[in-house]
């Protein structure tokens, strides 16, 4: 699925270091535009860490992270923003309160103005908010007019995502968790969600313990290990078995044999 | 693309969802008319009588739009009490000894209250002090100040205007602090529905953590909040000076639970994101002809309290249940109203008004006897 030669984002050679413990050690990572990238690996492996340099709220101690060959210098999650990559939180970062158009816009509203005093724009945020969801995601919520809250799990999820592709120089998405606490019926429908973004043509980058829904949405893996990449596997040339394997650190043969 | 199937429409109850927090304050007038109309017609449903109510809520009416920003936050301001006699002491005394106009005193009362609400946002912000003890605690310091100023002198007979912001009447129309109050409800429902503050408010109730990762800057805004809250409070010392005509340090010791009570009883979540203005009107209302009512009845002026205590207790309970229906609200209004939990609302609903109805009549009978001995 990948459409490119050259990476998106190429991550090189990233160490990062929190006082005396070394959580990630000369990892490289490449993400191509249109293709999802998994990153599986073991509590403590890194996954976090890694996904929070490159959307700029850690600091590498040491690498460089290119985006189509330019170098990035991010201090910030804004900076991070402003370069086109994004990330939708396992908690979602949804008010429950606020309707769906008001979460999607919430932070940077759309106003006009009257008698020189700005005011909230509700129903250009409300129609922008639908054209997003129907266009590039293909959701129609039940409501648009109901709190967030009530939505069901895949809806809210497609109201945060709509939320970060709503930003039309957006190239990269990484989605922590997505399908951590959803049913099989609303994680096929945020796996479709996820499916929606890669076909416009964003890197897309999933983070889950799920090696099922790994399987089902991603084209490469990357598996990392006690702060190392221990492999990158084509999806459709891998197996689950294989991927735990490299998980857990043993031999690959050794486990595809037992398994046999 | 995936499938566009919607889940499902819209269930009656969520439409019905939006008219909740003015169904409860609405419920609870009606009752008290009828209650009223039983009881004492002759001498409550008069025009005069409508005008005492309505200046009376109109004085709370400022603090509970701000107030209800406030609770929407998730925030809690005890000190409106002590900033509004302050804030009426500093005002008389600029006028009765300094001989300033009375259009500066009030713009200074106002900007003074929402100093104070800015040192109370800054005390919540900033140190990090809960926002219960910090303006309970700024509630005593400001009282403190009011006292120094005044020691123990009532300051009266202030010039006409500030008696009319207070008391005055349009000929043919409604009263002036009416009009203030009223002007301010509208302002506070245009703040809460179209713009940053108003949204952002909600936000921070609702999630304080999703509104900061979205870039909303949380302190900021909880600050404007009680500048906003400070500056209404100002207001009310004014319109209180103005209304008795007379101030001392002492005044509106319980402005802080009675505009709560107000703002709760209409509908907002003290638990945050969730406000009503137009519910926060109800409320004012509902209280001003509910202690209107008391009198009226003849019933002692410290029923009024108990009176106040027992509607916030029903109403955050009834809220509460109504919240917990909220969660398998599947089936529409009607089978909700079956489910056993809701059974058991309609009881204690019927019970609560079964009570409140025999402690009126039995307030009333008593009276009656007491002021024949009187």
């Amino acid at each position: 699925m990948t459409n490119s030669t050259e990476p998106l984002i190429s991550m090189r050679g990233i160490t990062k270091r929190f006082g005396g413990v070394t959580a990630l050690e000369g990892v490289d990572l490449d993400l191509y535009a249109g293709e999802v990238l998994a990153i599986v690996g073991d509590n403590g492996a890194g996954k976090s860490t890694l996904i929070k340099i490159l959307t700029g709220v850690f600091r590498p101690t040491e690498g460089t992270i290119l985006m189509n060959g330019d170098e990035l210098a991010m201090n910030s999650h804004s900076d991070a923003i402003d370069h086109g990559i994004d990330a939708v939180y396992q908690t979602l970062a949804l008010a429950d309160h606020l309707t769906p158009a008001a979460n999607m816009f919430l932070g940077s509203e759309l106003t006009k103005n009257f008698l020189g005093l700005e005011f909230l724009d509700n129903k250009r945020m409300r129609s922008e908010a639908e054209r997003t969801l129907q266009e590039r995601l293909g959701v129609t919520l039940r409501s648009m007019d109901v709190s967030t809250d009530s939505l069901s799990g895949g809806q809210r999820q497609a109201v945060a995502i709509a939320r970060a592709v709503y930003h039309t120089d957006l190239k990269v998405l990484v989605m922590d968790e997505p399908t951590a606490a959803l049913g099989p019926r609303e994680t096929a429908r945020t796996l479709k969600l996820i499916e929606a973004v890669r076909e416009q043509g964003l890197g897309v980058i999933v983070i889950s313990h799920s090696l099922d829904d790994v399987f089902a949405v991603s084209d490469r893996i990357q598996i990392m290990r006690r702060g190392r990449r221990a492999d990158v596997v084509k999806t459709s040339e891998s197996s689950s078995t294989k991927v735990l394997g490299i998980m857990v650190g043993a031999p690959t043969e050794q486990v595809a044999a037992d398994h046999e | 693309m995936s499938e566009t199937t919607p889940e499902q429409g819209l269930s009656g109850r969520e439409k019905l969802d939006k008219y909740l927090a003015l169904l409860g304050p609405m419920a609870m007038i009606a009752a008290l008319l009828l209650l009223m109309l039983l009881l004492e017609p002759a001498r409550y449903f008069r025009v005069s009588n409508f005008d005492i109510i309505l200046k009376d809520a109109a004085l709370y009416m400022p603090m509970a739009m701000a107030m209800t920003l406030v609770i929407t936050t998730r925030g809690i301001d005890l000190s409106i009490g002590s900033v509004a006699a302050l804030t009426a002491i500093v005002m008389g005394y600029m006028v009765k000894s300094y001989g300033f106009p009375w259009w500066a005193a009030v713009s200074i009362a106002i900007s003074l209250g929402a100093l104070c609400g800015l040192i109370n946002g800054l005390v919540i912000t900033k140190l990090k002090v809960p926002d219960l003890i910090g303006t309970l605690a700024m509630d005593l310091a400001y009282r403190g100040f009011a006292l120094v100023l005044a020691k123990g002198i009532v300051l009266s007979r202030f010039p006409e205007e500030i008696v009319a912001i207070g008391r005055g009447s349009i000929p043919g129309f409604l009263p002036v602090p009416v009009v203030i109050g009223l002007v301010t409800i509208i302002a506070g429902y245009i703040i809460y529905t179209r713009t940053r503050l108003g949204r952002y408010a909600i936000a921070i109730g609702s999630n304080p953590e999703a509104a900061e990762l979205t870039g909303v800057p949380v302190n900021r805004y909880k600050v404007y909040v009680y500048v906003l809250m400070g500056a209404m409070a100002g207001l009310a010392g004014v319109m209180l000076a103005g209304k008795l005509n007379a101030i001392q340090a002492t005044s509106a010791p319980f402005f802080n639970l009675h505009v709560i009570a107000a703002v709760v009883v209409g509908g907002t979540s003290l638990f945050g994101g969730r406000g009503s203005m137009i519910g926060s009107l109800a409320g004012v209302l509902l209280l001003a002809m509910m202690i209107n009512a008391l009198v009226t009845l003849r019933i002692e002026f410290f029923w009024q309290s108990v009176a106040s205590g027992a509607v916030i207790i029903f109403s955050v309970a009834f809220y509460t249940w109504i919240q917990m229906k909220d969660r398998d609200g599947q089936g529409g209004f009607m089978a909700a109203l079956k489910t056993p939990e809701n059974r058991h609302l309609g009881r204690f609903l019927l019970i609560m008004a079964v009570i409140i109805g025999t402690l009126f009549i039995l307030g009333w009978l008593f009276a009656g006897e007491t002021t024949a001995v009187r």
